[in-house]
């Protein structure tokens, strides 16, 4: 990686001599997560005003909020901007609510993210239906969104590949069962968000490769085909 | 004249100088085109030395940065720009292979190519952050990183970059490469710098940032000079704001991939 060339006269390349001590993870030590090297970076915080840049900038954010949120298993993240990732208190920078919205609107476009909807709206049934639902203006300052570092339908085929490797399709599993039971233990199924894996059956629903039913007063189960 | 002592005298002295000097006159052409052959066979003999010792040691040109570096060197000293066309200097369309494609069948010239490819996407890759102005540096380690397929660990040098930037120049290629302050830059977009555009790049390259008034403390600029500059930099994507601090500060995107932490977070 940072092998430092034997560069012949003149040692033309500078600073790669120090070892991997300083990391940004060890300058956050409540946090594992490796940031990059942008999140160091003051500007990195304030919306910039030219549109390439703009551009650049939102890629930037989009994929450190997706390797985030993979690093620690998060399916669903708060939008809060005194927090990590928005808030680096190293330098004292925070990203702006406004922009925060930006980059999960730039996620959304891509069908990396969704917005959390606030409690009181349909969420179990609603959630079956993948179609991004608008808007979502209505998950205020400080909302939640899913950031998805596997789609809905990248998770779908994941647990329809372990259904079929254990040999249970046309077998009734309940939602509960695969979040929580013995037999997804130790695969990445096992302690999936709720409404993620309901959205994520939906979409094997949709492929007509499955059925979702309701299996008890608030429980549902699914059948693979 | 001839030199000569003259034993000989009376008339036919004449005759003899005379036939003496076009004996000169001829043995001198001789001598010259004897020479000139030499030279041209000992030219040819060191090609042929220099093309043995690049067949025998192709690989350690190819992977070894520090050869390779002086093996260019060497030919340089002879003249010889190895990445020139072979059919001669200057404005020559490149119809004949390079000297690297000469002497080393096409693996010198390909690693070249194919370095002169990733800096291009390198360049084309970083471009909405810094507005096609990327440190030669910068460039190396990127690529170092991506790895070019068929080069050795040990990497390239800037030295081999800045080689590959100018195996682009004969496609009328809008790459260049200019010295910013410091350090070597390679731009990407056929854009002008002005001097005062120069001078904050490099004043933000030493510093990190500049802003407005550091401009007028260090430069005695007016304000509206500074914030002019400052102002066209940001529209070329060449600096970027922060907004959050004291003053409105403006950096260079370089910072952004300096030191040694990891660029790519996402796995």
């Amino acid at each position: 990686m940072s092998t430092t060339s034997p560069a012949p006269s003149d040692s033309s390349t500078p600073n790669n001599s120090n070892p991997k001590t300083t990391t940004a993870s060890t300058l956050l030590p409540n946090d594992t997560f490796p940031f990059p090297r942008e999140f160091f970076f003051p500007p990195f915080f304030t919306r910039q005003t030219n549109l390439t840049t703009h551009h650049a900038q939102l890629t930037k954010w989009s994929s450190l909020l997706l390797a985030y949120c993979r690093h620690h298993r998060l399916f669903r993240l708060s939008l809060n901007p005194d927090a990590l990732p928005f808030h680096n208190p190293r330098i004292n920078r925070r990203l702006a609510p406004g922009d925060i919205r930006r980059v999960v609107d730039f996620l959304r476009r891509d069908g990396r993210a969704e917005y959390v909807l606030p409690l009181g709206q349909t969420k179990k049934d609603g959630a079956m239906t993948t179609t991004a639902r608008g808007g979502g203006g209505e998950a205020g300052e400080g909302g939640e969104a899913f950031i998805y570092w596997r789609t809905p339908e990248e998770w779908g085929s994941l647990i329809e590949g372990w259904v079929e490797e254990t040999g249970q399709r046309g077998s009734v599993l309940t939602v509960y069962e695969l979040r929580e039971g013995e037999g997804t233990r130790g695969t990445e199924i096992w302690g999936m968000d709720g409404d993620v894996l309901v959205k994520a059956l939906g979409t094997v629903v949709k492929r007509g490769k499955a059925q979702i039913f309701q299996s008890g007063e608030d429980s549902l189960g699914v059948k693979f085909f | 004249m001839s030199h000569r002592k003259n034993k000989a005298v009376g008339l036919a002295a004449f005759d003899r100088s005379r036939l003496t000097s076009a004996q000169y006159a001829t043995h001198g052409s001789a001598l010259r085109s004897s020479q000139a052959s030499a030279l041209e066979t000992q030219l040819s003999v060191f090609r042929s030395l220099l093309q043995q010792f690049a067949a025998t040691h192709a690989k350690d040109i190819k992977s070894n940065p520090t050869f390779r570096a002086q093996f260019a060197r060497m030919c340089a000293a002879i003249g010889v720009d190895p990445l020139l066309a072979s059919s001669g200097h200057g404005d020559s369309k490149g119809k004949g292979d390079s000297m690297w494609a000469q002497l080393l069948g096409r693996t010198v010239n390909d690693f070249y190519f194919e370095l002169a490819v990733r800096v291009v996407e390198v360049c084309g890759e970083t471009r909405g952050e810094n507005g096609g102005l990327i440190e030669v540096g910068m460039v190396r380690e990127r690529v170092v990183k991506g790895r070019v397929e068929g080069m050795g660990v040990q990497g390239v040098t800037e030295d081999d970059i800045l080689r590959a930037v100018g195996t682009l120049k004969p496609l009328g290629s809008a790459y260049s490469v200019i010295k910013v302050g410091s350090k070597q830059y390679i731009r990407s977009v056929p854009k002008e710098l002005n001097t005062d555009q120069s001078a904050v790049l490099e004043a933000a390259q030493v510093l990190g940032y500049v802003s407005v008034s550091m401009l007028m403390d260090n430069l005695r600029w007016t304000r509206a000079r500074a914030q002019t500059a400052l102002e066209d930099l940001v529209g070329e994507g060449m600096l970027w704001v922060d907004k959050q601090g004291i003053e409105w500060e403006y950096w260079s995107p370089g910072f952004m991939l300096e030191g040694d932490l990891p660029l790519d977070g996402f796995d």
